[in-house]
């Protein structure tokens, strides 16, 4: 009873004790915020759907009649907002699956590894092919080779063996699923913009982190095209930083949109993904791959 | 002999070729070809007189009922019910691609199959891939309800 008391006085003063020490004294070292750190939260932007805006770009794909289009603002590199763009429900507004954004996730890290780890067997050591000593009389323990995995020097018994490949493909429809919860994510955080084209006025990459700082962009950004050819400016603004990346459209891809805080697509970057992103919701299975010429691939 | 009878073809064939046509390339027959080639998305139904068609088909409302809940078609137009079977005995029915208030959708489920089959069947809610598992083979039965209902 006295032993109980004295346990429960203990964490009585343990509480009091932490409630005069900061918040983040558990905490690991990396996850502790500095003291003076400035955060601004990220103001929030006012909803594209009541704005009296001209929708300047509509849906070529017919929408199911239960769903209506989602509307986001069209921006621009240069000056301010343009006005509205619709997109697509079934590309932009389709159900967070959480467990298809980490099975791609982990997918897209592992298909393309090799690991060359690669030790000796007892077969493979230099040396070992005599017995050590004879079998009975010696006065030591029974030993075959100097090389076996019990002896100093020896073979490794089950270590990694050879270039091991860790590549499965996930099927065609679970990565194109992947990729239209990635953008529907995204739009509904707030993380993506549609912008009308890549131009800015000046080669400077300042001007890209400025402007990523006003708008509130957030720590990095992905800009998507949909061609390699980009307007020069841009180019040369992001060649030289780390943090603001250019993409065509084809390399479009879950880790990237998530690495990334913002994601900037522009309109024909859109119309691209929507084109072949719904294609694939009905589509026949393939009699014969579809690198191969079919009457209507897209 | 046998030489002079052999230089004797050689100069025929020599004089002949001297018209030679020559090739000409031709894209015309290519038609031919692309009309093998086949189509790589599902088409969309045709219209037709009468509902439902002989196999038994009928499109679905072309206004979307006004119920919570949403149940689309297949990629192929038809209504996704599906049966299941393991372990050779254990029948189950599927109703996959449903949209909104799937909480809602079980609960008429459940009303429509307890008056028709007199007991409540067990159902399982898959909210992440918005399906219903429903213990026992009711697929004809479910597939025309939710005919009625207009999806």
């Amino acid at each position: 009873m006295f032993r109980r008391s004295l346990s429960v006085c203990c964490r009585q003063i343990g509480k009091t004790f932490l409630s005069t020490l900061p918040e983040d004294v558990g905490l690991p070292s990396n996850l502790k915020l500095p003291p003076n750190l400035i955060s601004t939260a990220k103001r929030e932007r006012p909803s594209p759907v009541g704005s009296g805006l001209p929708v300047l770009r509509k849906c070529e794909i017919e929408i199911p009649p239960q769903l209506s289009a989602k509307q986001a603002w069209l921006e621009s590199l240069k000056d301010d907002t343009l006005g509205l763009v619709e997109l697509h429900p079934d590309v932009f507004a389709v159900p967070p699956r959480l467990d298809i954004l980490h099975e791609v996730i982990v997918w897209q890290r592992n298909f393309k590894r090799i690991s060359h780890a690669k030790v000796k067997t007892r077969a493979e050591v230099r040396g070992g092919g005599r017995k050590p000593w004879q079998q009975k009389g010696s006065g030591r323990a029974r030993h075959g080779s100097i090389r076996s995995p019990l002896w100093r020097g020896g073979g490794i018994a089950h270590g990694p063996r050879g270039p091991t490949s860790y590549y499965y493909m996930l099927p065609m429809k679970v990565r194109v699923l992947g990729l239209k919860v990635a953008l529907s994510t995204k739009l509904a955080q707030d993380y993506l913009h549609i912008i009308d084209s890549l131009e800015i006025p000046t080669p400077e990459p300042q001007y890209l982190l400025d402007l990523a700082k006003q708008r509130q962009w957030g720590e990095s950004v992905l800009i998507v095209d949909v061609h390699e050819d980009m307007p020069e400016n841009i180019l040369k603004a992001t060649a030289n930083l780390k943090t603001i990346n250019l993409m065509p459209v084809i390399g479009l891809n879950v880790y990237s949109m998530l690495k990334h805080e913002t994601v900037l697509l522009t309109v024909d970057a859109v119309n691209f993904l929507e084109k072949k992103l719904l294609w694939h919701d009905h589509r026949y299975s393939p009699l014969y791959p579809f690198r191969l010429p079919y009457n209507d691939f897209p | 002999m046998m030489s002079l009878h052999f230089q004797a073809n050689y100069c025929v064939s020599a004089s002949s070729s001297q018209t030679y046509p020559g090739i000409t390339e031709s894209t015309e027959e290519y038609k031919y070809v692309e009309r093998l080639i086949p189509p790589s998305s599902v088409p969309t139904p045709p219209k037709h007189d009468q509902y439902p068609t002989p196999s038994g088909w009928r499109p679905p409302a072309a206004v979307p009922p006004a119920l919570p809940y949403m149940v689309r078609r297949s990629r192929m137009h038809n209504v996704p019910v599906y049966s299941d079977i393991t372990h050779g005995n254990r029948k189950m029915t599927i109703v996959r691609k449903i949209e909104g208030d799937i909480w809602a959708l079980e609960k008429d489920l459940k009303d429509f199959l307890t008056h028709t089959s007199g007991t409540t069947p067990l159902m399982q809610v898959n909210e992440v891939n918005m399906s219903i598992r429903i213990k026992g083979s009711f697929d004809k039965d479910l597939k025309s309800w939710l005919l009625e209902k207009g999806f």
